[in-house]
């Protein structure tokens, strides 16, 4: 369970990216985040694993105090949740498997890991988490060799292998093509459905959170202006998190 | 030729823009500021037309001397030069080692600033010794020989090989290690997984290159008398009967340094690139025995 | 439920040779450069050197197989075969020759091993699916060639026979030929096996590493340099300061110049060679540069011409330039100095800018091209601009490094503050030595700190 009491978020520059937001997430849930760009959607995915600092109020996640939290605690509390990045952020000239076995990091001896001796059980862990995304034919290919939609997939097999409790995604296909970012979508929807896990997910396009959504939450300006059922959303709410009609521009495909 | 006229209305009602004159003033500054120190050096350098026009002439007698090429005691020589590579080897592991940990302790996207700033002061410390002036001071306390060559060598080397592998590692992507750090990884495990991988090839590159650099280095401290191909080269030079044999080891030599840096360079092109390369090395090898084999990614995908 | 309940349903790739192997094979390579190290063999360790020049050859060509499924009977019957009559072809001339082995004899004893590699190549290129075909024939090469060096090299210098007759009062051989053949033995398998190795493996990392660690140990070995020297040296650091330090700035009264500071003038000679072998160089350099960048060379001929010419000045080290022009102007003035800085700076100089102007944007050079712009009037007008920030930023630091390979044009008879520095070394005046280093030290860092400075401001 992830829990936000009157959250907020102030950058060294003063800004205020989160403000006053309350907010309980229950385990097993798919939520999307929706908003403009700079309302805080990612400072409220990073604020969960401790990426960016919550000033005021608190962030609890599985009973763990992110806020104040020393070292350990905040390596032990990520090792439980795993991270989905718009970039992928993979180490290009690793093989996939090893970009996957980094998910194992914070589970395995630090000494064999640092000579890259892993033991056969996380292996067998990662293997298991690039089939569940499907690519494990490409298990001992460099990084860079893989497609943009593949490589999100290790990217999410990587956040799979830490046997994480709750998934962040930030922007997932953002930088991807329409068909594979319905693939992506897909992954993400079957994993949280087979496995349970708490799900979050920033996006962009509405028409995907229409489709793969159930609980949508919208942020304006750093504060938390929605938070319901993606299908009572109307135009009115749209107004209220964009500030704006909807336009074609917020689809993925003009539908 | 007249100016064709292709505005016809326009010209003379706009007001054109005033042509700056600070391009012809720089040129002006650039070349007194070039041109000054130049004459400044020129005339403190004791300059004779006659040593001027004497200069072919000498070096043609000079190179008449080396020429042709005495190759009776080759294989001395070439022993004298694997002495100077030896040296150069070692001396590039000392470089590579040290500065290994120091590139990182220099690099501001990896150390706090506190550490980077004194870091950093030490390496150009490090640097603005030449090698030739770093083996004297060491003189006194190891003696002339390999070692001093050795340590003088690995000295400098860990200075600029120092520079060079922060600069590589505050260029690579901070994405990954963000990733490493998501999955509760530790700060070295970041460097480990996240920082080497993107950065050892270039690193590795750059201690290659600075193992070409440094043969060079040792066989000029061979002319203080570290040995090596230095000290063969000067010695033979010092009796008119030896120097078809100084010209057969300073050929040696440079055949020898070539076939190294062309290899060197073929490693280093194909480290970076991450497969076989393109380059003259690896296309020779790939017309003499046909095509190079692609790289496993393709053959498992076969 | 987790990832670690999910069914196994999809085909998994096998995963290539990895650290186990990688880990066994430098113990080998250790294991097997052990023989060189201890029997202190000269001409071996020349052996071994041909041997780790071919490997880095070889690893260039990436070579990656996969097991296939084939009867070992035949493999081994034509091993013991080869090998018997490998044995017999190369034991052959030797037993025969009367005094020395000439390289014809050389050259007939190493075909036996020639035969063997081959065949060994064949094994290899049978049981490995995906080896090059080129396999059979560069590994029959590698076990000839590693014999004949072996040879060669065991015939001069007597080195042999000093090894022999150390190893015979050993015990551990009854006469010299049992020595020559276990040598020659050792050599060849070394070079030839780790050169098969590299086929069957096919793993650049493991066969780059493995000629690396060889090569270590060997040069640790030949020059007598050890870790533990290092360290058990390091106390002679107090030695050091105790002569170096305090430096001796006052020496110039000890020798009857009380006016005049000693330094100041090879000093300034020093700076004068630098400036003028800077800007010349610089200058000299641009022509040269264009000319061997494939973007704005006029054509093939001159681009190989400057390549080469801009490579031999390279390789050639600024001190060696220094003695040639020293020799051709006569030793003690500072104008050899400032001509073997040209050459030092064209040398630097023509590197960098080629290799800037090969990445520079081709469109403007095309767009000159279509106004009808000849040849020189497209590199001026579209090619140069583009490379000018750079090239001044390269010229601040070639000034830099003219300072700081000027100081030591001196210990040549080139001029410049190294004669002070070799005059005072020879004197063992390492206080007054120490002073000058400290005037390098000083004038090096200074002009470091305005060249980035001004290159900061201008890129």
């Amino acid at each position: 369970m992830i829990e936000f009491k009157n959250a907020s978020v102030v950058y060294p520059n003063g800004f205020k990216a989160l403000e006053d937001v309350s907010l309980t997430i229950n385990d097993g849930e798919f939520v999307v985040v929706v908003g403009l760009s700079g309302a805080g959607k990612s400072t409220l995915l990073r604020a969960i694993n401790g990426f960016v600092p919550v000033v005021e109020g608190s962030c609890n996640v599985n009973g763990q105090e992110v806020v104040g939290a020393k070292p350990a605690e905040l390596r032990a509390l990520r090792s439980d949740v795993g991270m989905i990045f718009q970039t992928f952020n993979l180490v290009n000239r690793s093989t996939v498997m090893n970009n996957v076995l980094m998910g194992r990091l914070a589970a395995v001896s630090r000494w064999k890991s640092m000579f890259g001796l892993w033991p056969a059980e996380d292996k067998e862990l990662a293997l298991r988490a690039l089939e569940r995304v499907g690519i494990v034919e490409k298990a001992y290919v460099r990084a860079t060799n893989l497609s943009g939609g593949q490589q999100q997939r290790v990217g999410i097999a990587r956040a799979l292998a830490q046997e994480p409790k709750v998934i962040l995604a930030d922007e997932p296909v953002a930088s991807l093509d329409p068909v594979t970012s319905h693939i992506v979508m897909r992954d993400l929807k079957k994993i949280n459905e087979d496995l349970g896990i708490t799900t979050l997910i920033n996006l962009h396009f509405l028409d995907l959170a229409r489709q793969y959504g159930q609980r949508l939450i919208g942020l304006r300006a750093g504060k938390l202006v929605y938070d319901g059922n993606i299908n009572d959303v109307n135009d009115e709410i749209f107004r209220q998190i964009y500030g704006r009609a909807i336009t074609p521009d917020d689809m993925l495909q003009d539908a | 030729m007249t100016v064709p006229d292709l505005a016809p209305d326009a010209v003379g009602d706009t007001e054109r823009p005033i042509e700056p004159d600070w391009p012809k003033r720089l040129r002006w500054i650039l070349m007194l500021v070039i041109g000054l120190p130049f004459v400044w050096g020129i005339l403190g350098l004791e300059l004779s037309w006659g040593a001027i026009g004497r200069a072919p002439g000498q070096i043609w007698g000079l190179l008449g001397g080396l020429l042709p090429p005495d190759w009776s005691e080759i294989a001395e020589s070439f022993n004298k030069l694997l002495e100077s590579i030896y040296v150069a080897w070692i001396a590039s592991i000392i470089g590579a080692f040290f500065s290994f940990p120091l590139g990182f302790m220099a690099a501001t996207n990896m150390a706090p600033n506190w550490m980077t700033g004194p870091v950093r002061a030490l390496l150009s410390g490090i640097r603005a010794f030449p090698e030739l002036v770093l083996a004297i001071v060491l003189i006194p306390a190891f003696g002339l020989g390999p070692f001093t060559g050795v340590l003088a060598i690995g000295i400098h080397s860990i200075g600029t090989l120092g520079k060079l592998t922060s600069e590589v590692i505050e260029g690579v992507d901070p994405g990954p290690i963000e990733a490493i750090k998501a999955t509760g990884g530790t700060r070295f495990q970041a460097m480990r997984f996240g920082v080497v991988p993107q950065a050892m090839p270039n690193i590795l590159a750059y201690w290659l290159y600075r193992f070409e650099i440094n043969i060079r280095a040792s066989a000029v401290l061979g002319m203080i008398g570290a040995g090596g191909i230095g000290a063969e080269i000067v010695g033979r030079l010092r009796f008119r009967d030896d120097w078809p044999k100084a010209g057969a080891a300073l050929i040696l030599t440079i055949v020898v340094v070539l076939i190294i840096d062309a290899i060197s360079a073929g490693i280093r092109r194909r480290i970076i690139a991450g497969h076989p390369g393109t380059g003259p090395v690896s296309r020779t090898l790939g017309t003499i025995v046909g095509d190079i084999t692609p790289p496993v990614a393709e053959i498992q995908e076969a | 439920m987790t990832i670690a309940d999910d069914p196994i349903v999809t085909q998994r790739p096998t995963e290539p040779p990895r650290s186990a192997k990688y880990v066994l094979l430098i113990v080998a390579a250790v294991v097997v450069s052990i023989p060189f190290g201890v029997l202190d063999l000269d001409s071996a360790s020349r052996g071994a050197i041909y041997g780790a020049i071919a490997y880095v050859m070889l690893l260039m060509l990436g070579t990656t197989s996969q097991p296939t499924q084939r009867s070992g009977l035949i493999d081994l019957v034509s091993l013991v075969v080869a090998g018997a009559v490998g044995l017999k072809l190369y034991i052959a001339p030797i037993a025969a020759r009367t005094t020395v082995i000439t390289w014809r004899l050389s050259l007939r004893a190493s075909l036996g091993w020639f035969l063997f590699g081959v065949v060994v190549g064949w094994v290899v290129y049978r049981n490995r699916k995906g080896t090059n075909p080129s396999a059979i024939v560069l590994i029959g090469l590698a076990f000839a060639g590693a014999a004949f060096l072996a040879l060669q090299a065991g015939t001069d210098v007597g080195y042999l026979e000093s090894i022999s007759n150390r190893a015979i009062k050993r015990g551990e051989f009854q006469n010299i030929e049992q020595v020559f053949h276990v040598w020659v033995g050792l050599i060849v398998l070394g070079v030839g096996l780790a050169v098969t190795t590299s086929f069957v493996l096919g793993n650049a990392v493991v066969i780059s590493v493995t000629a690396a660690v060889v090569f270590t140990m060997l040069a640790f070995n030949k020059i007598q340099f050890s870790v533990f020297e290092m360290f058990s040296r390091a106390t002679q650091v107090t030695t050091l300061v105790d002569k170096l330090w305090p430096p001796d700035f006052t020496w110039s009264k000890s020798i009857g110049q009380p006016e005049t500071f000693v330094l100041w003038q090879p000093y300034v000679e020093t700076l004068r060679i630098a400036v003028v072998g800077a800007t010349t160089g610089v200058f000299l350099a641009v022509p040269l540069a264009f000319s061997a960048s494939r973007l704005t060379t006029p054509n093939a001929t001159v681009y190989w011409i400057a390549k080469s010419t801009m490579n031999l000045i390279r390789t050639i080290p600024d001190l060696f330039w220094g003695i040639l022009f020293a020799a051709a102007v006569g030793f003690g003035s500072p104008f050899p100095g400032a001509l073997a800085m040209i050459m030092f700076s064209v040398a630097i100089m023509g590197k960098l800018l080629s290799e800037t102007i090969d990445a520079i944007d081709p469109g403007p050079l095309e767009a000159a091209k279509s106004t009808g712009a000849s040849h020189w009037q497209m590199v001026k007008s579209a090619a140069f601009p583009q490379v000018v920030p750079h090239y001044v930023a390269y010229g601040l630091y070639i000034f830099e490094l003219n300072v700081r390979a000027s100081v030591i044009l001196g210990f040549i008879g080139a001029g410049g503050i190294g004669r002070l520095l070799d005059e005072r070394r020879n004197f063992f005046q390492w206080d007054q030595v120490m002073a000058i280093v400290l005037v390098i030290f000083v004038t090096v860092i200074l002009i470091e700190i305005v060249s980035i400075w001004v290159r900061r401001r201008i890129v």
